[in-house]
């Protein structure tokens, strides 16, 4: 279970997030919706260490994540993806999901460096998922070529890829279908969908398209000015004065 | 018109500009076997060239062997400033570190010279740890400064310790010292060629080792820390780790290329061999034979030695400078990427790797 509570972040003057706080279950969809400059990036950021809260609390599971290193996030089962893409534009796209695995098997230098057995069978194993993966995001004939020069969409769904290969128990999705075609976005719903159901994650998901947060969310915040402003079901929130006053742009 | 007459006619003119009328590169599955006849030839080639160097008069042979020396003194630099983007200007440091660490064990504790090379290798590794712990905060220009600081230093610390050093006169290995070991089969008078054979070996095991890291997965993390250390980070890869220990091996490497280089050169004069000249000798090398890449040091060793030799036979001075320079312009001009970098650009105009898709993989297709 994800555990946040009254987080605030500061920038100069400006407040990202003001007192942030909302849980996720285990084996949930949780929407988070809001405006542009809502401070959903932001609030991802923090949970993944990014950026340093100035107070407030993340936990996941009992473990204090504001106690972590960056790199250990994902050690403790929480992966992502960004709304801009962070890829490796010269990795292929195979090369770029197998990196996902890292904190799953850790390659050692002086293993890799003689070629251990033990190595070469974890990198099989690892390759063998990737390829699983690949397939299942529809980025089979893709696998060979650089991240670099594929469209928008297609990356998000490598990024997909990466992430779900390190078997995360929390998956952070940053605007997964930005860029995707209408036909693409209920494509994409139906694999986070099918694969959630089959490896039992939780999602916090964050996304403009309306249509696919209310579908997919068991539960859903929203957030505005870096505050919380609902949380309940998808039909509760969308009737809240609040979030329909935060999306028509009138003071609240 | 001034193009070209090709010697059949232009067919099809219409069609817009491509190089060839063929369907694109060849693609080539990794690890298949076209893939390993390919790899075969070109370890066949190298083995004749090598054996060629075996070869040759004494000079031949010692300019062969100064080349691979330096060849691997730029594949430890590869290690760091190419793989992992860490800058450094100072490694010609290394380079004196294992030099004098040879040269100390041999001299004033009676040491076999060959017995030194894991002890230089252990120094340098552990003095690249310690010098990679800036590299943790800074990258790009800063980080280049303080490598020139380390490579500015370093003849200045040589010439303090002057009881260990012979400081700024110098220290002499003298050639009896440097006979090769029994076991060799190599006398005394064969000492050349001992080194010769010996610095190959121990390239072709570096090259090995350096190509067994970066093709698996710990080389793809070196790569995405280089590229992108948020990213990097968040898929759990220890971007502290990966600088610290890289600066550490390159180290190691590159003191490794000193240690042979006190055999070869058998007296050490830090202000001469050791300056932080020859620490921009060594990435000039890099730059020109293909940074990241597996060939480019070697080509890049090959370089260092033998253009400045050409080039001397043509002008005195500053002429073979100029000339020197305007070959590295030249090299980088027409392929930004170095040799290898840019012959591999070409080769992926008719052919390409792929990787090779699992049986179970696709069988719906
Ligand atoms: N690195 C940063 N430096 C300064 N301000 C930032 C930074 N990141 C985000 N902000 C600010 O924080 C607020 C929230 O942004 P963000 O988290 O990206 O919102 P959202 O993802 O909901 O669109 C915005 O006002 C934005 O300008
Ligand atoms: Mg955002």
């Amino acid at each position: 279970m994800l555990k946040v509570s009254e987080v605030v972040l500061d920038f100069g003057g400006i407040r990202a997030l003001d007192t942030v706080g909302f849980t996720v279950g285990d084996g949930e969809i949780c929407g988070l919706i809001g405006p542009n400059g809502a401070g959903k990036t932001s609030l991802f950021n923090c949970i993944t260490r990014i950026y340093q809260p100035d107070s407030g609390s993340i936990t996941f599971d009992g473990t204090d994540l504001l106690g972590l290193r960056r790199h250990q996030v994902v050690r403790h089962g929480i992966a992502r993806t960004f709304q801009n893409l962070a890829l490796w534009p010269k990795l292929t796209v195979l090369e770029n999901t197998v990196l996902g695995a890292h904190s799953l098997a850790t390659p050692r230098l002086v293993p890799s460096a003689v070629a251990w057995p033990s190595t070469r069978a974890a990198r099989k194993r690892v390759d063998l998922r990737a390829w699983e993966l690949l397939e299942r995001l529809d980025l089979l004939d893709l696998a060979s070529h650089p991240a670099a020069g594929l469209p928008f969409g297609t990356l998000k769904r490598v990024e997909l890829a990466r992430a779900l290969i390190s078997e995360p128990s929390l998956l952070l999705l940053d605007e997964p279908a930005g860029g995707l075609t209408h036909a693409e976005v209920d494509e994409l719903a139906a694999v986070v969908q099918g694969l959630q159901a089959e490896l039992g994650f939780s999602v916090l998901l964050v996304e403009h398209h309306m249509g696919m947060v209310m579908s997919m969310s068991d539960h859903v915040v929203a957030m505005d000015f870096g505050r919380t402003i609902a949380d309940g079901t998808p039909d509760e929130v969308k009737r809240d004065p609040a979030v329909v006053a935060a999306y028509l742009g009138t003071a609240a | 018109m001034t193009t070209v007459q090709s010697p059949t006619p232009t067919p099809t003119p219409e069609r817009p500009a491509r190089p060839a009328a063929r369907s694109g590169p060849r693609v080539v599955v990794r690890g298949s076997g076209a893939h390993r006849a390919a790899q075969a030839v070109v370890l066949v080639l190298l083995a004749a060239v090598v054996i060629w160097g075996g070869s040759l008069d004494p000079f031949g042979q010692g300019q062969l062997t100064r080349a691979a020396i330096f060849a691997l003194a730029i594949m430890g630099l590869n290690f760091t400033t190419g793989y992992v983007g860490l800058l450094s200007v100072g490694h010609s440091a290394f380079l004196g570190l294992g030099a004098y660490t040879t040269g100390i064990l041999v001299v004033n504790y009676n040491q076999t010279a060959i017995s030194t090379i894991p002890w230089a290798m252990l120094v340098c590794f552990l003095v690249g740890l310690l010098v990679g712990i800036p590299a943790l905060r800074i990258r790009g220009l800063y980080l280049a400064m303080v490598t020139l600081a380390l490579g500015v230093a370093f003849p200045e610390v040589v010439a303090r310790l002057d009881g260990l050093t012979g400081g700024a006169e110098g220290m002499t290995i003298r050639r009896t010292l440097l006979r090769p070991p029994d076991w060799s089969g190599f006398t005394l008078g064969e000492k050349d060629a001992w080194l010769y054979w010996l610095t190959i070996v121990l390239l072709v095991v570096t090259f090995v080792v350096v190509r067994n890291v970066i093709s698996s997965r710990y080389g793809l993390a070196m790569h995405a820390v280089r590229q992108d250390e948020v990213a990097a980070s968040a898929s759990g890869i220890n971007v502290a780790a990966i600088k610290l220990v890289s600066f550490g091996v390159s180290g190691a490497i590159t003191g490794l290329a000193g240690s042979l280089f006190a055999m070869y050169i058998g007296s050490l004069f830090a202000e001469g061999s050791f300056t932080v000249l020859a620490g921009i000798t060594l990435l000039i090398g890099l730059v020109l034979g293909g940074e990241r890449t597996l060939a480019g040091p070697i080509i890049g060793g090959l370089a260092v030695v033998l253009i400045p030799y050409y080039t001397s036979g043509i002008g005195q001075g500053q002429a073979s400078a100029v000339l020197f320079a305007v070959v590295l312009i030249a090299v980088i001009f027409l392929a930004p990427e170095g040799v290898a970098g840019g012959v591999a650009r070409l080769a992926r105009r008719w052919v390409v790797v792929v990787d090779k898709r699992p049986e179970s993989i696709g069988r719906g297709r």
